[in-house]
This record gives structure tokens, sequence and C-alpha cells, in this order.
């Protein structure tokens, strides 16, 4: 769509130009070329405060003749833009914003570059830049833009569309949605037992025609509910609205197995409903809340991302379950945190784990979140705060059983929830699962190698050292970051917000803390499914969505989803899903701009990348061609979790290491990150350093919109990348 | 005057092309045999933005491979199977299948061509004896066969932009045809495959604009061959290249033009028919081509003026018989009513129509455009009198079928963007035909597919194409008709919550077995006598009724929008010369 331009009106060949002026202003030649001697504070207050072509036409100090350089042949321009009418190109423009890339400098605006770049930060100048060609800029401009998303919102927003994209992008997810709905689910067709439909299916008609008291209890080897009790309310809820427009889909006992075309569509739709009930708004907070301040587009770009992320749709709307309530809760949760809200944040989290226990893969982090929260406020505040999340955690669960205790049932009925939702008495793993246990079980047979007992000992003792280092570096950051007593009083005295009520500086170490809790339970812990692995992609799906298509998170980001849904293959394969695999996977790889197969730079995340792709995809072309070896029938499962496990393992090093890094740079300062920083994206130690890029951008962002100003965080921010400042300053505009 | 200077600007930007293909007689009539546009196939110039559409839609249309089947599934895996094992000569007369080959012999080569990797696939794709057959291979093949060959419409599109007076409109229209709700409800659910017919034509109609009449000749001669019913737009298409290629703007002919055009065409059907011709099974090809014993509407009526027709004769019905009032009643027609939806429509008040007079009135209205594209044989004016053909042959033929509106949908929407008053037009149609072909797919979790994206659709279309040609009403009636339309369109979700919520009431009710009648039923309730069939007429009534009134309610606004296009067509063409006009 980029030659659109060409066939608009002048007005709009007016915004080309002025965008051309915006995306190379922070170009390197006029850097190099210029050194300006003003401060980052007033660098900051002019980028922002002002549209960036009423600086431009302000008086330059250099004269004309002397800045005249030619990078690049001119292009032919309007016919208004030639020098007779140079006064009134610098009428400031509609809409001086565009994410549009630009073509190499022209000599006309160089001195206005120079005019522009003196109120770039002293920090920003004096680093040395490497030297960048036009060609290689082109280049990365280009892949700027790549993204299939940027493009659309782009579109959307030349088109008057602007207020669509969100509700464009909803609405199109739901039409994915319920495509996948089309297909097969868990245990279509397969008497007796069925599958994981049939569990949720089974659940409603229970609740629906049982007393509370026999919901645990009744006929436990059909699909007994294992799940906590919101779990079986929503069940409930739903089972009773299916009943009154059918009772048949829900009659107990004769309906197991039930697999008519109404009752089908009214499962799918209660998946859909409940998705954009909890997980569709939880999103579009997370777009506002921690993207805050970048650009419009940037959020309806995040927000693009993690609506359409293929494991998630893949396995709720494919499969069959309702894990985006859990998730959804888990990110309101996460919302409530950035707010400042961290009591409502608690509740929520109690609810998604009373939902599906397996959120307890966050609760290390989340605890070490709040708990280091406590300590960061000091010991008066952070007692208060501590015996408040106390309470409300504690109500919020007592609510959720309530039903189960003694006013309203005797008191050994809470046992029959308890060891229906813990099921220690089952094996250390089912099927083939991609952790460490499974994987390991190729060369290590576990099972006769120690008892029962022993190996469940083990694999807690394995997982509390997953996460522990995580848990560690958030409870050290707390310490180390605690606000001095003398800051703490006068805050207090303050009627709204202080300390307590906005989120604290250690937030950005929340979702690499998720990460690796949960990737340590999905590796070590007992009892994990495939899908498990939907729980550590929601913290790195989070981090890749907001990062820069060449920085190290989103190389990752993208890596992890992929393979998790390449581990799950077995599954969707078993359900008749492989249609829904390829399409998921393609969409959402196209709509972040991710190419599995560009050539591979020397970084190990791109090695790393193309090994992995190229395994999978042998694997996929041998299964395809070869029925596996009557001696090995489980060959290609195994195969699959030699290839996933690794990625996994390597991940969870990796958010612990990402852990470390963020930590540090929040202890010492601005000075390390941006020292640290590469001085533009580049190859050497991309995976360290873009990681501290990207968290700290995110974490520069909140500061502006919560207007916390620190100045390590606006350091980071204003020291970005010119692209980053550049999205800053469109979101400004708009 | 203009168009002549129109003419000239295409000649000369196309001299290369054309005047190549004026002078060589094609050996063969398949359509890309000039070497230009054989080196611009090749020479893909697809930019980012369009490999996104196509990588979204082929995405979507990969999800909808589980997706409702209609009988058509059925239908083309049988011609599979009957071209790949009997011999030629036993295509139009084989009978194992109730679903016999129906369609052009280049469709049946066409279907054998297919059925050869279908065979290596799974044998069982083309075993004749294996009727409705439904493996996860041949829905997987052919659904993949219509994603494929979908990819000519994609194609033509493409070209559509190049050369384009505003290619960025032209870029939402061309994206908007190849993402049309028609061809996602009709080929890529319900199975068949316009999508490669309709690329054929728009192929063609590219060659028209092009200036390379002889090719856009060549490639509508193959498309009649294809599918027949293409020859609803044939008149347009024979008065024009006539006109403005085998006779000079001054009135000469073109005896060489003429000849080339002429032998190309019969190459064609030759090729087409020939081996029929031969074994003397042109009789038996005709029969089963244009099968006469139908009735005037199909099972679900189209949304056609004998829609409207027959829902005025069902409306007098009740009149007369709840007033008592003085008119002739056939009592056969009263038959039908109650019947339903089987069968063919015989009128109970208003005299009955014959297959002879839908015939005269097609002719007669298509005679008027053809006058008028015969005065004014410019490109444009092509595409209006083809779209205005295609729209009166849907709005009056005997025994039309719904899917038929993509005939008008896809030539009008290559008119969208000229001015407000097509662009309306094309609104009102396209959201009536689409609607229109929700029927179709009547399981409910389809018909949610279909219901958010075809919103989807004329959200991405609407808005940006309204910006574009957006004009001030000029006078009151325009500010009047303008609200109507409003008003006319506000009423289809109404219309679609209704039929959504109707189904399930009725079938509470039948559930429940309410003796009593309720009140909004007085209609049927009003005849107590024969109480067994009419319970069972009742019952069919209401099973009707939504499908009479989306029928009805569409109807309305394709006729209206038929009223539009002959307007602007007939007055304010002249006056107004639009984007197209000028190439380049």
């Amino acid at each position: 769509m980029d030659d659109e331009l060409s066939a608009l009106p002048p007005d709009t060949e007016l915004r080309k130009f002025t965008s051309r002026i915006r995306t190379t202003s922070l170009g390197v030649h006029v850097r190099q070329a210029y050194h300006s001697p003003a401060s980052p504070q007033s660098s900051t207050t002019g980028r922002r405060g002002e549209s960036p072509l009423r600086r431009l036409s302000s008086p330059s100090p250099i004269p004309h003749h002397l800045t005249h350089e030619i990078h690049a042949p001119t292009p032919q321009r309007h016919l208004l833009e030639s020098n007779a009418s140079q006064h009134w190109l610098r009428t400031p423009p509609h809409s001086p914003t565009s994410s549009r890339a630009a073509s190499p400098v022209s000599a006309i605006h160089t001195h206005r570059l120079i005019r522009h770049m003196s109120f770039s930060s002293l920090h920003e100048e004096t680093r040395p830049r490497p030297r960048v060609h036009d060609k290689e800029k082109e280049k990365e401009r280009e892949r700027e833009g790549e993204t299939m998303g940027r493009r659309w919102i782009r579109w959307m927003n030349r088109r008057g569309l602007k207020r669509w994209v969100v509700p464009g992008a909803i609405l199109t997810s739901t039409l994915v949605k319920a495509c996948i709905s089309l297909g097969s689910y868990s245990g279509k067709g397969t008497p007796p037992m069925f599958g994981d439909y049939e569990a949720q299916r089974h659940w409603m008609e229970l609740t629906v025609h049982l007393p509370l008291r026999q919901w645990y209890t009744y006929d436990l080897e059909y699909w007994g509910l294992d799940y906590p009790p919101l779990t079986a309310y929503i069940s409930w809820i739903c089972g009773k609205i299916g009943s009154w427009i059918d009772p048949a889909w829900f009659a107990l006992d004769t309906s197991r197995g039930i697999e008519t075309e109404g009752s089908k569509v009214f499962m799918r739709t209660t998946v859909v409903v409940c998705d954009a009930l909890v997980y569709v708004p939880a999103l579009l907070m997370f777009a506002r809340t921690w993207q805050g301040t970048r650009s419009k587009r940037t959020q309806s770009l995040v927000l693009l991302t993690l609506l359409f992320q293929p494991a998630l749709l893949l396995v709720d709307f494919g499969h069959f379950q309702y894990n985006s309530v859990m998730l959804g809760l888990t990110l309101l949760a996460l919302n409530f945190f950035a707010t400042g809200h961290d009591l409502v944040g608690a509740a929520c989290f109690v609810l998604s784990l009373g939902f599906k226990q397996m959120s307890l893969y966050y609760a290390p982090a989340i605890g070490s979140y709040l708990l280091a929260k406590c300590i960061y406020l000091g010991p008066s505040q952070g007692g208060i705060l501590f015996l408040r999340l106390a309470l409300v955690t504690l109500t919020t669960l007592l609510l959720l059983f309530l039903p189960f205790l003694p006013p309203f049932a005797p008191l050994p009925a809470i046992l029959d929830p308890i060891s229906r939702i813990f099921p220690f008495a089952r094996g250390l793993f089912e099927d083939k699962v991609a952790n460490f246990w499974c994987a390991s079980n190729v060369i290590v047979k576990w099972k006769n190698w120690a008892s029962h007992g022993v190996l469940i000992k083990l694999s807690a003792g394995l997982t509390a050292l997953g996460f522990l280092p995580s848990v560690g570096g958030m409870l050290h950051a707390g310490y180390k970051l605690r606000l001095p007593e003398k800051l703490e009083k006068p805050e207090k005295s303050d009627v709204v917000g202080g300390p307590a009520h906005t989120h604290t500086p250690f937030l950005p170490l929340l979702p690499y803390a998720l990460l690796s809790s949960s990737m340590a339970f999905f590796l070590f812990s007992f009892q994990v499914h495939e899908k498990t692995i939907l729980l550590p992609l929601l913290p790195i799906t989070l981090l890749l969505s907001g990062a820069n298509v060449d920085s190290s998170v989103y190389k990752w980001g993208v890596l992890v989803n992929n393979t998790a849904v390449f581990s799950m293959w077995p599954l969707l394969k078993r359900d008749g899903l492989g249609v829904q695999y390829i399409a998921t996977l393609l969409l959402w790889n196209r709509l972040i701009g991710y190419n599995p197969f560009r050539l591979p730079n020397k970084s190990f995340i791109q090695l790393l990348s193309t090994a992995v792709y190229t395994a999978a995809l042998s694997l996929h072309v041998l299964e395809f061609i070869f029925a596996p070896p009557s001696r090995y029938p489980d060959i290609y499962p195994v195969l699959n979790v030699l290839i996933s496990t690794p990625v996994f393992v390597l991940t969870w090093l990796w958010s612990i290491k990402c852990g470390i890094e963020v930590g540090g740079g929040l202890g010492s300062g601005g000075g390390v990150a941006g020292e640290r920083r590469p001085p533009s994206v580049s190859e050497h130690s991309v995976t360290a350093d873009g990681a501290a890029t990207g968290s700290f951008r995110q974490m520069g962002g909140r500061a502006v919109s919560l207007g916390v100003a620190q100045s390590y965080k606006r350091r980071a921010t204003f020291g970005g990348s010119s692209r980053a400042s550049s999205v800053v300053g469109a979101g400004d505009a708009e | 005057m203009e168009n002549i200077g129109d003419e000239t600007v295409a000649h000369t930007l196309l001299r290369r092309a054309s005047s190549s293909s004026f002078k060589q007689q094609p050996p063969a009539p398949e359509p890309i045999e000039e070497s230009p546009k054989l080196r611009s196939w090749f020479n893909w110039d697809v930019e980012t933005s369009e490999w996104d559409i196509l990588i979204l839609s082929t995405c979507l249309k990969l999800l909808l491979y589980p997706s409702y089947r209609s009988t058509d599934f059925e239908v083309h895996r049988n011609w599979l199977a009957i071209t790949y094992t009997l011999p030629i000569s036993k295509w139009y007369y084989d009978t194992t299948s109730e679903w016999t080959l129906d369609y052009p012999p280049f469709f049946a080569y066409f279907e054998k061509l297919l059925s050869i990797p279908a065979a290596l696939i799974d044998p069982k794709i083309v075993d004749l004896t294996n009727l409705k057959y439904d493996g996860w291979s041949v829905v997987a093949y052919q659904r993949t066969t219509v994603i494929l060959t979908e990819l000519v419409l994609g194609a033509a599109v493409l070209r559509f932009i190049r050369g384009s007076a505003d290619p960025s409109t032209q870029r939402i229209i061309s994206a908007s045809l190849f993402l049309h709700p028609g061809f996602l409800i009709v080929d890529h659910i319900h199975f068949q495959y316009n999508g490669f017919m309709f690329g054929i034509l728009l192929w063609s109609i590219l060659m028209a604009r092009n200036g390379n009449k002889l090719a856009s000749g060549i490639l509508f001669a193959v498309l009649l061959n294809f599918k027949h019913i293409y020859m609803y737009l044939a008149p347009a298409y024979f008065i024009y290249l006539l006109r403005s290629f085998c006779i000079s703007p001054s009135g000469q002919v073109e005896i060489k033009n003429f000849l080339s055009l002429a032998n190309a065409v019969i190459a064609v059907f030759v090729v087409s028919l020939g081996p029929f011709l031969l074994m003397g099974q042109i009789p038996q090809l005709l029969s089963r081509l244009f099968p006469f014993t139908r009735g005037l509407n199909h099972a679900y009526w189209a949304p056609n003026a004998w829609a409207l027709v027959t829902a005025i004769d069902r409306v007098l019905l009740r009149y007369a018989k709840r007033t008592g009032a003085d008119l002739p009643i056939n009592p056969s027609g009263v038959a039908s009513t109650s019947r339903g939806l089987v069968g063919d429509t015989v009128f109970a008040v208003l005299p009955n129509i014959k297959p002879i007079h839908t015939f005269i009135i097609t002719i007669v209205f298509q005679s008027i455009w053809l006058i008028k594209l015969w005065r004014t044989p410019t490109y444009k004016s092509f595409l209006t009198a083809l779209t205005l053909c295609g729209y009166t042959s849907f709005l009056f033929g005997w025994h039309v079928h719904e899917k038929a509106v993509l005939l008008v949908l896809v030539p009008l929407s290559l008119l969208a963007a000229e001015r407000q008053a097509y662009f309306r037009t094309f609104i009102l149609a396209s959201i009536a035909g689409v609607f229109s072909l929700f029927p179709l797919l009547f399981t409910p979790a389809e018909s949610v597919v279909k219901v958010l994206y075809s919103a989807l659709w004329i959200l991405f279309v609407y808005v940006p194409l309204s910006r574009r040609v957006y004009e001030f009403p000029k006078s009151l009636p325009y500010v009047i008709l303008d609200g109507l339309e409003k008003i006319y369109l506000a009423g289809f979700p109404f219309l679609l919550a209704f039929i959504s919520i109707f189904p399930a009431i009725v079938e509470r009710q039948r559930v429940g077995q309410a003796s009593i009648c309720p009140p909004s039923l007085e209609f049927s309730c009003a005849e107590p006598n024969n109480t067994l069939p009419a319970e069972g007429s009742r019952l069919a009534m209401l099973e009707f009724l939504p499908l009479m009134l989306t029928s009805v309610y569409c109807a309305v606004g394709l006729v209206w929008g038929f009223l539009r296009l002959m307007f602007i067509y007939l007055h304010e063409e002249t006056t107004y010369q639009g984007q197209l006009s000028s190439l380049g």
C-alpha cells in the first residue's frame, strides 16, 4: 500500500514530506556532523512538547548553502514543493506523524535536521555510533514496516477506519476463532471416554443436575470434576443456559458423549463468549496500561499480536478448553499491579487459581512481586499492604470455597475438591510432554530408577530450584530499591497516590519472573500436560508483543511460541486439527512479520531458531512420508519432545538471565543500562542487551504514562533507538 | 468524443500488445497465448500488502475445510469420478449418480485434469460407485483445488490494480473482489468453483480495459464453455466487440478484426464441443445443459422480481380469503402456496408466468442497454451494460438460482468507486445480494462465520470507498432517497435477528405442541376446516417464512439497485465521465 501516496491529494504529499523529516531526523550522518550542547531535559520537552515541523520551521542557525549535502538523488517532487513554495510547506501539517518508512534524506531537508538535532540529548550525541550505510538503513526501515499487522493498522488509519482498528481486530479474531471452532475437537467420535470436550460438557451436566456436595464425588471414573470451584460455577451457568435452550444437551447420564449439531455449537459458543468476556478485555487493558505511552498504533499491534496467538487459539477453540479464562484473570491481575491496584490484582489472581489450579505456576512470581512491594514500601506501609493483601487473598479464597465449608457443609466436605484438584496419586508425566522428565526418560528410565514418592520429592525440589532465581531476584530488587524512610512519610500524607498506590520500579521484572517460574513448573513439576505450555507462553508473548522486530525478546518470543505449537503437534494431530495448525501458525507469523526461514546471522538465537525450524520441518516431512517403524511406534512424538525441550530449557535459562540483567539495571540506575545497550541494534550480545532495551522501553513508557519521572527511565526511553523515540513522539502527537 | 479519445489512449498505451494480437491468428484458443501477457504472468510484481491479503484469505479458507458442504461437493466429486473412469463418449450419458454432468465440456476437461492428481492421492475419490464419499482426503483435495484455482481471480484483480487510474482505490476494489463474501460462502463453504470462473471473466474484462479486445472475446468464449450461465452476459459482449472491435469509430467494418475474432471464437467452441460433435452427442449435451423442466422460482426464491410477484400473489390470496373479495382464484395456485417451498410456483390470483414471458421481458430490457452500448462503446459503458445484462437476467430470468447474484455483484464492484451514485448502488446491491446468499448456509456454526465475515467485509469496503467518492446530496429528492436507503439498510440487522430467532421459537412451540393458536400465527389459523394438512402446511409455512422474508426483503433492495443503475446508465452517463474513462 505504499504507493498509495502517489494517488493522494497534495495534502498527503506534504505529510509524506514531513514524515520523511521525522523518521530521518535522528539519522546517523547528522548526528555525527553536529554536536549539540543541549541537555537531556530540554531534549525531552522539545521533542514531546512541540510539533516537529514547527520546530523545523524556526530559523536555522546554519545557512542553507553550507548544509546542503546530497545523500541520494532528489526524488521527484510535487509541483507545490518546488523552491517557489517553500514558505507554504512550512505550515504545520494536519497530522505530522506517520510511521511510514522514508526514503533517504535528500538535500533539501538537511539543514532542518540539524536544527532538530540540537534538541537531542548530549547523552545520545556523545555516544559513538557505528556507521550505518544508507542501504542498510533502508533495509532496516523496510524490516520495520514489514509487519502485516502494522501495515493493516496504517491502512486503517489512512482510510478513515481509525476508530475501527480495535473493534475490527477483535471481530476478525472472533471470526478466526469461529472458523477454528468449525473443526474437530478433543475426543470427537471416540467412545467410550471421548476427550476434553466431553469432560467440560460433562461438568455442565453434573453441576446442573446434582447438589453441590456431589460435584466432586459423582462417578469419578467418568471425567469427575477435578478443577477448582470457579470452573464448576461457570460450568453451572453454562449448563443452565444450555438446558434452557435444549434440555437434552445436558440430561444427566443420558447425554454422555452427545454430539448433536446444536450442542456442539453451544459448547463452542461458550468458549468464545468466555474468552470475549475475560481474556479480550484483559488484553485491551494490557495494551492500555503496560504499553500506555506507546503510540495508539503500537498498542493496536500489541493487541493484534496477542489476539492471534496460535497456541491459545488452537487449544481453546480447536482442542476445546477454557484456558483463556484462567490466563485472562491472571493478565487482569498483572494489569492491576501495573496500575497500582494490588488488592484487586491479588483478588483476580486468586480467581484465576480458583478457575484452574494450573495458574499456581505463576504463584511464585506473583507472590514474590507482592512481597517485594511490601519490602519496597518499608516496614510500616509495607506491613499494612501485606496485611491487606493477606486479607483479600484469604477472603477471595474462602468465598470461592464457601459452599464446601462448615456453615453450608460439614468440614470433611472441603477435602473432596482439594483431593480432586491436587492428584498426587498420578504418575510423573502422562503422554509425551516436552519437559525435562519426559525428555530425559529416553536415557534414564525414571520409573525404574526411583520410587514414586522419591520422584515427587525430586520434581518438587527441582521445580523450586527452577523458580528460586526469579523469586530471589524480585525480592532482592524490592529490598535494594526500598524507599528511604524520609520519603515514605511525606508521601503518606498525600490523600491520593503515594507509592503504595502506584506500581513499583521493579514491575518490569514481573514478566520475566512469571516466565521463569511457569517454565520451571512446566519443565520440572509432575503431571504436566503438553497444553500447559500455554502458561509460560503468556508472559513471553506479552513481552514480545511490544518488542521491536529486531530485539532478542521478539526473536525468543516467536521461537518459543512456534516451538510450543509444534510441541503440541501430536495432540493436535490426534484431535484432527492439522489444517488449523498450519493456518494459525502461518497467519500469526505473517501478522507479526516473522519469517522463520530468514537467513541466520551470527546471533545465538537466530542460529537456534534456524536449527529448530529445520528440525521441526524435517520431522513433519518424515512423519508425512513414512509411517513410524513398528518397533518404535512413538518415534515421532519422542523426537518432537527432543526438539522442543531444549528450546524450553533455554528459554527458562534466558528468562533467568534477563531477570538478573533487568534487576541489575534497576539497581544501579540508568547509567548501566545506557552503557550496556548497543548503540544501534547490532549483532553482538544482542540477546542480553535487546532484552534490557525492551523492558526498559516498556518501563519508560509506563513511567511517562503514569507520571512517575525517574531519570534512569527517561534516559532509557529516549536513549533508545531512533525508532523508539519516533514511536513515542507519534503517540504524543496522536 | 471523449470515448474516441479514450480509445486512442488505450491503443497508444498498449500498441504493442494489441498490434501483435491483431496480426497474429492465435493457433489455439487458450487465453494465455499472447506473448506480452505471458511475460507479465510470470513477472509477479506482487506487493507485500497484496501478499498479506492472499495469506490472510488462504488461512481463513484453510480453516473452513471442515465446514458444512452442500450436495454440490458430491456433485463435483462425482464428476471427478466420471471424467476419470469413463471414456469421453460416456461423460454426458452416465447416470450412476443422480448428479449427472451438466456443465459444458471445458468444465468436464477441467475436472478430468483435476481427477488425475486426485487418483494419485486417494483412488477412492475417483471411484464412480463410491457415492457420497466424504473422507478427509477428498475434502482436503477438493477444497484445495478451489483455493488454488481461485488464484486466477487473484491474478486478474491484481492486474486490474496495475495500470489503473487510481491504484489505491482499485486495490480496495480488487481486494474486495478477492475476499468477496459471496465467494467465501458459495465456494469455500457451500462448494463450487465460482472464484475460478469469475477469474476468467475478470481477465476478459481486464483485456477489454487494456484495449485487447480479441483476447477479451476469446476469454469470454472460453468462459462460456466452462459454465453456460455466463450466457446472461453474452449480449453485452457481442455488441461491444462488434461495435468497437469489428467496426471502426467512423462506421467502417474492420473485416480483418471481425474475421480474427470470429475464427478465434469458433476455434474455442470447436475445441470444446468438437469431440461431442464428432460423436453426434450434441443433442444429449444440450439436454443436460438446459433442462427446461423446472419452475419459475428455485426452491428458495432467488431475490428477484418474481420473488416479489409471488409474494404479492400470496398476499392477495390471503386478502381474498379473509375479506372474500371477488378475485378469480386458481385452485392449483392455492395448493402451491400451502406446499411452501416445494416444487414449481403456480400463482393463485395473478396470471401465471411462462418461460416465454420471462424471456421477452429480459430481451426487452437488455435491448435498451445494448442500444445505448452501441452508441457509446467505451469501456465504462461496456462494464455498466455488462452489469445491467447480468442484472436483468437475474431479476427476470426463469428459474434463477440465488447464487447467480454474483453475476451482478462482481462486475458492479468494478464500478463501485466511479462516484457516489455507482457506489450507493454497489453497496445496496452487495448488502442485499450477500444477505440473500445467507440461506445457502443454514447450519448454526457456519451462520456465525458468514455473518461475521460479511459484516467485516462491508466495514472494510464501505468506509474507505465512501470517503473516496462522497458527494453531497444535490436536492431534496436525493436527501429523501438517501434516507430511505439508509432505513432499508438498517433493516438488515433486524431481519437477521428475526430469521435467527424465529426458527428457535417455532421449534419450542412445536415441542410444546400448543393446541391453541398463538396470535402471531393467525394467518394459518384462519383455515380450521382441514386440520391435519393445515397443521403440516402451517409448519411448512412457518419454516418457509424466514426464507420468504429474506428473499422479499433482498429482492426489494436488488430491484431498487437495478432501477438506480438503469437510471445512471441511461441519464447521467453522457454528462459524466469518471475515473475509468481515462486510462493510465
